[in-house]
């Protein structure tokens, strides 16, 4: 336990809010006194209604913005401009068009200023682990959503980040390949053990990976409730989890949490539609 | 283009034809229908030509004012035999389209440059707007009198207004690109650990490479209009001399002939672009339609 706890990565929120000014002048807050924290090598998903600043909470751990009020702590210390030791992976893919796979996967280590040659060796190997041997010099264009996805695995994980946040990530993609993905990522997981933060509307998909889910209420969100996950690892094959009791029962419980907040952002989504209608 | 092919003409094939010589039907029929469009085109070409000829040898158009297409020719000819009046016909080539070679790659810098630099700078943008918008709206080719009286009647002043011209397109462009980058490719980038120079490098300028791009066509054409209102308004050398020593001897001929070499020269250079474009535009994925696959 110790040698986990001494590892960098842990992720630690204090009575964080959020505000943003809307382009036509208005504060509105997107989070709001967030308290939570993610240990060093936990997997941390955290759902929620839409519109609740689920990624708001991810740009702030990664340093893309700074909090309102409260404080962002990662490794233990406060962050200020772009967390070290984080990778990104997003809802639609940042992988770069105009860059072959190898160059977008070695690009993390390019911009630290390992030598060309160097990186795209270290890139192919890690094509290797994710299954993309022979693709390496295609364009992110000629592979399927399901490839891209995980040419963005490789490419976040072989920056051995001690955090890894992920938004959406596996949304836009086909319900069979979404498993395949899940599993992929439970494997990586395993051997470098980051701290991850998940972002997903998909409870399923939540308790099937995370140790521990966050249930966030309608925007501006906070934390609602947190639930361990006690289902035992490895895992195996996600597709399988779901017909365990336990997991039937976790998921009972957390949608309890969780519908409140989806229909309370329904109904105010719908009030707001019949608003602009009139 | 080429889709429409296959739609109008109604062939039966056997049922149980194999695939190998469905498809080797499909590829003739293609290859007729190529033809065919080659034919009509030499046809026009041909009947234009040669009307244009018949009809001023008859005299229902005046040669002297609208020339003939074998007067042009000839006048080509001589030009290239025994040179024009300010020296060989290659040699006006050559100041011609250095001058436009020139203009082009200082305005393009300069425009990609600044249009960078004002995209990734919002505060730049927002007070150089104003300014950037009157001299826009001034009639720049107007400049050219100006570039001649200050630089003289050498290469400097027709470099100068082909780059304006080219300026102004390829930076509007250029800002607009910018302007017009994925945030995600850039949060990415950031997260990475990218510095601002790096993220301008990896993301900013390959992004907007289509953008200017795009313009670099118009602004090729610009590039040859500069130098040759350039020389119009006053040279010692070059293809705009040319015209305007055949306008002011009314050689119609002339006229059209040097018109006819700019525009081979433009189209070669064009045809260069298009091959720069392809090499930095490889990533790209193929616009719909140019999938190659034809219904058969």
């Amino acid at each position: 336990m110790s040698k986990v706890e001494s590892r960098a990565g842990g992720v630690e929120f204090t009575g964080v809010t959020k505000r943003f000014v809307t382009p036509s002048g208005f504060a509105m807050t997107a989070i709001r006194d967030i308290n939570l924290s993610v240990k060093p090598g936990e997997f941390c998903a955290i759902v929620g209604p839409t519109g609740c600043g689920k990624s708001t909470t991810l740009t702030l751990a990664a340093g893309l913005e700074s909090a309102s009020a409260g404080e962002v702590r990662v490794s233990g210390a406060p962050v200020k401009g772009i967390t070290k030791g984080a990778s990104f992976v997003f809802q639609t893919d940042a992988l770069l068009p105009w860059k072959q796979v190898v160059d977008n996967v070695a690009l993390g280590q390019l911009l630290k200023g390992t030598k060309k040659s160097v990186a795209r060796e270290k890139a192919r190997d890690w094509l290797n682990v994710v299954g993309l041997t022979g693709f390496e010099n295609h364009y992110p264009h000629q592979l399927s959503g399901g490839m891209r996805k995980r040419v963005a695995l490789a490419a976040a994980l072989m920056n051995e980040p001690t955090m890894l946040l992920m938004d959406e990530p596996f949304s836009a993609l086909d319900v069979q390949t979404r498993a395949i993905m899940s599993n992929e990522l439970l494997t990586m997981w395993d051997k470098l053990k980051p701290s991850v933060l998940f972002v997903t509307h998909d409870l399923e998909e939540a308790i099937a990976l995370a140790d521990k889910v966050v249930v966030m209420t309608v925007g501006p969100g906070t934390v609602k409730a947190v639930f361990d996950i006690d289902l035992p690892r490895p895992r195996g094959p996600v597709q399988d989890i779901r017909f365990e009791p336990r997991f039937l029962e976790l998921y009972h419980q957390i949608w309890l949490a969780l519908r409140e907040e989806v229909e309370h952002a329904y109904a105010r989504s719908a009030q707001a539609g019949r608003g602009a209608a009139a | 283009m080429s889709a429409a092919s296959t739609s109008s003409a109604v062939e039966t094939v056997p049922a149980g034809t194999d695939l190998a010589t469905l498809s080797k039907l499909a590829r003739d029929r293609h290859a007729k229908y190529v033809l065919q469009v080659r034919i009509t085109q030499f046809a026009v070409v041909a009947v234009l030509l040669g009307s244009w000829e018949y009809l001023s040898r008859i005299g229902v158009i005046d040669p002297f004012f609208f020339g003939s297409p074998l007067g042009i020719v000839e006048r080509l000819y001589e030009w290239f035999r025994d040179g024009t009046a300010y020296g060989s016909l290659w040699y006006q080539i050559y100041v011609t389209m250095t001058e436009a070679f020139l203009g082009f790659l200082v305005g393009v810098v300069a425009g990609v440059v600044l249009g960078v630099a004002l995209g990734e700078v919002p505060f730049l943008a927002d007070v150089l707007q104003p300014f950037i918008k009157a001299i826009n709206a001034l009639p720049r080719i107007v400049m050219g009198s100006i570039f001649v009286m200050w630089l003289g009647l050498g290469l400097p002043s027709k470099v100068v207004l082909a780059a304006l011209l080219v300026f102004f397109v390829v930076f509007f462009n250029a800002f607009q690109g910018v302007r017009g980058v994925d945030r995600n490719y850039v949060a990415n980038a950031r997260i990475m650990g990218a510095s601002r120079l790096q993220v301008v490098w990896h993301v900013v300028i390959p992004s907007a490479m289509t953008w200017i791009i795009a313009s670099l066509h118009v602004a090729l054409g610009l590039a040859v209009i500069g130098a040759i209102v350039g020389e119009f308004l006053g040279a010692q050398y070059g293809l705009g001399l040319v015209i305007a020593t055949a306008q002011n001897t009314f050689d119609a001929n002339g006229v059209f002939g040097a018109m006819l070499l700019i525009g081979l020269l433009a189209t070669g250079a064009e045809a260069l672009m298009a091959i720069v474009e392809k090499r930095l535009l490889a990533w790209r994925p193929p616009a719909s339609g140019e999938s190659g696959a034809r219904g058969i």
